[in-house]
């Protein structure tokens, strides 16, 4: 990924894509919109490329918006019908139905009630409808999907959230260097997180936590401090 | 508060403008912003629920909140509501979000002049951070005309005391079109030119500060993302 990472404002036209646009069909992701043969910022952030053609601006952002195939962490609120709803952080409620679980049948439903945390995939989003979601793949199978047990659940911005979830992630290599733990990140901006003790889940939290706070450069620095955070 | 007094600014000069962001952790973004010893704090909603009274399948509802620094808001601060209402509703990208609200609320903390400008321009920041989408920015400016039939730009609240008239422009960043044009006291129209430049030139500047801003908040994250990049190449290494 090429983070060239010019600060795009609102409204300003970006040539450099439509120059790209005249020779190949481009991809604009959030914060771009076309606008007859322009092409627009509609956030304020580093403008980020991926090659060959992909655009987005990735600006700091709390809320979610769903898009189909998030990994989302989501909080079982009521039972509605043959349908669970479920608060995943956007404007509305996600809806998951009780067939969309591991070898649930008719007779066979998922024992779910409200207050319960689950793992699960986004179907359907659109801006027009609410979400829906699934916990099982193509194949019926669950995965890693599903209720999330124990632990303990927080939120965060939504850029932390997908800074954890790249691969060769540094802060949570770092940290798994020093304690086991069990760890679920929704793109979303919430995590659930399961050590052996419950001094070490909440060590871990403000571990990651702080890399929101101390701004992300210091990743080295908080995990050497792990062990403040363990005292604490 | 040891905040910079107008006094030491030329009349041609807006005030030192800070900003800090997300001071509060449960909105969608937040901002604490000042313009010499004026200060407020705006936060953002967005999109969340909207009730079904207000619910449009066209385009997001906007709800905007202002507060006095005390008491409970009175027909003035009604009026600066509105005001901040209209503004954002010409910027803000409504149909990315249909059925859903956008709710923007505005403390005022200390008002020592050009309250109506800062609400505004802290209203625009506090949308920037909580990324909902903008077809452009926007930035306010306050200026008066004093006894003396002097323009002074962005005025402390000592100063305004003996004006003559007071002015709030409005303008977009991308057309620097005019998006708010509040007037009041008697003036020429050549002065209302003049000072409609004076305004749009001290515009740009604050535009200037929102990306300043903006680029120093992201500057941090710039660090790990050159790090994980960084990771693999190790690896192979």
């Amino acid at each position: 990924m090429s983070s060239s990472g010019t600060i795009v404002m609102p409204g300003e036209r970006i040539s450099a894509i439509e120059e790209v646009a005249k020779s190949k069909r481009v991809i604009l992701g959030p914060g771009l919109r076309r606008l007859d043969d322009t092409v627009v910022a509609s956030k304020a952030g580093p403008l980020r490329h991926k090659e060959p053609n992909t655009f987005w601006v990735d600006n700091y952002q709390r809320r979610y918006v769903p898009a189909r195939g998030d990994l989302v962490l989501g909080i079982v609120k009521a039972k509605a019908g043959d349908q669970y709803r479920v608060d995943i952080g956007s404007a509305d409620l996600a809806s998951i139905s009780y067939l969309s679980f591991e070898a649930a049948t008719k007779k066979n439903r998922p024992d779910l009630n409200p207050g319960d945390l689950i793992y699960a995939r986004v179907l359907v989003a659109s801006a027009d409808v609410e979400p829906e979601l699934v916990c099982v793949n193509s194949n019926g199978k669950r995965g890693k999907l599903g209720q999330l047990a124990d632990g303990f659940f927080f939120k965060c911005s939504l850029n932390l959230g997908r800074v954890l979830l790249r691969e060769n992630c540094p802060a949570l290599a770092a940290l798994t260097r020093r304690l086991p733990y069990e760890i679920a990140v929704g793109v979303n901006g919430r995590i659930w997180l399961k050590a052996h003790s419950l001094r070490e889940t909440i060590a871990l939290t403000n571990a990651i936590l702080a890399l929101e706070q101390a701004g992300y450069a210091e990743i080295d620095k908080v995990c050497d401090n792990l062990e403040d955070f363990l005292q604490a | 508060m040891n905040l910079p007094e107008k006094m030491d600014v030329p009349k041609d000069q807006l005030r030192q403008m800070n900003c800090e962001f997300n001071p509060l952790s449960r909105c969608d973004g937040s901002v604490m912003y000042t313009q010499g010893a004026t200060v407020v704090i705006a936060a953002v909603l967005g999109p969340i629920e909207v009730k079904t009274q207000n619910l449009s399948i066209d385009g997001s509802y906007l709800e905007c909140n202002y507060r006095p620094k005390a008491g409970l808001p009175q027909v003035k601060e009604r009026i600066r509501e509105a005001t901040i209402r209209d503004v954002l509703e010409l910027a803000l990208l409504a149909e990315a979000h249909p059925h859903a609200k956008m709710s923007v609320q505005v403390q005022e903390l200390e008002d020592r002049g050009s309250i109506d400008a800062c609400a505004v321009n802290s209203a625009c920041l506090a949308m920037l951070i909580g990324g909902l989408p903008l077809k452009f920015s926007f930035a306010a400016v306050h200026c008066i005309i004093n006894d003396q039939g002097d323009y002074v730009l962005d005025p402390d609240q000592s100063e305004t005391f003996h004006q003559r008239a007071s002015f709030t422009f409005a303008f977009d960043s991308v057309d620097g079109d005019l998006l708010l044009v509040q007037t009041k006291g008697s003036f020429k129209i050549a002065q209302f030119n003049d000072i409609e430049c004076l305004c749009r030139a001290a515009s740009a500047q604050i535009f200037q500060f929102y990306r300043s801003q903006i680029a120093k908040y992201h500057g941090r994250s710039e660090a790990i993302a050159e790090k994980v990049k960084e990771q693999p190449e190790a690896m192979e290494a």
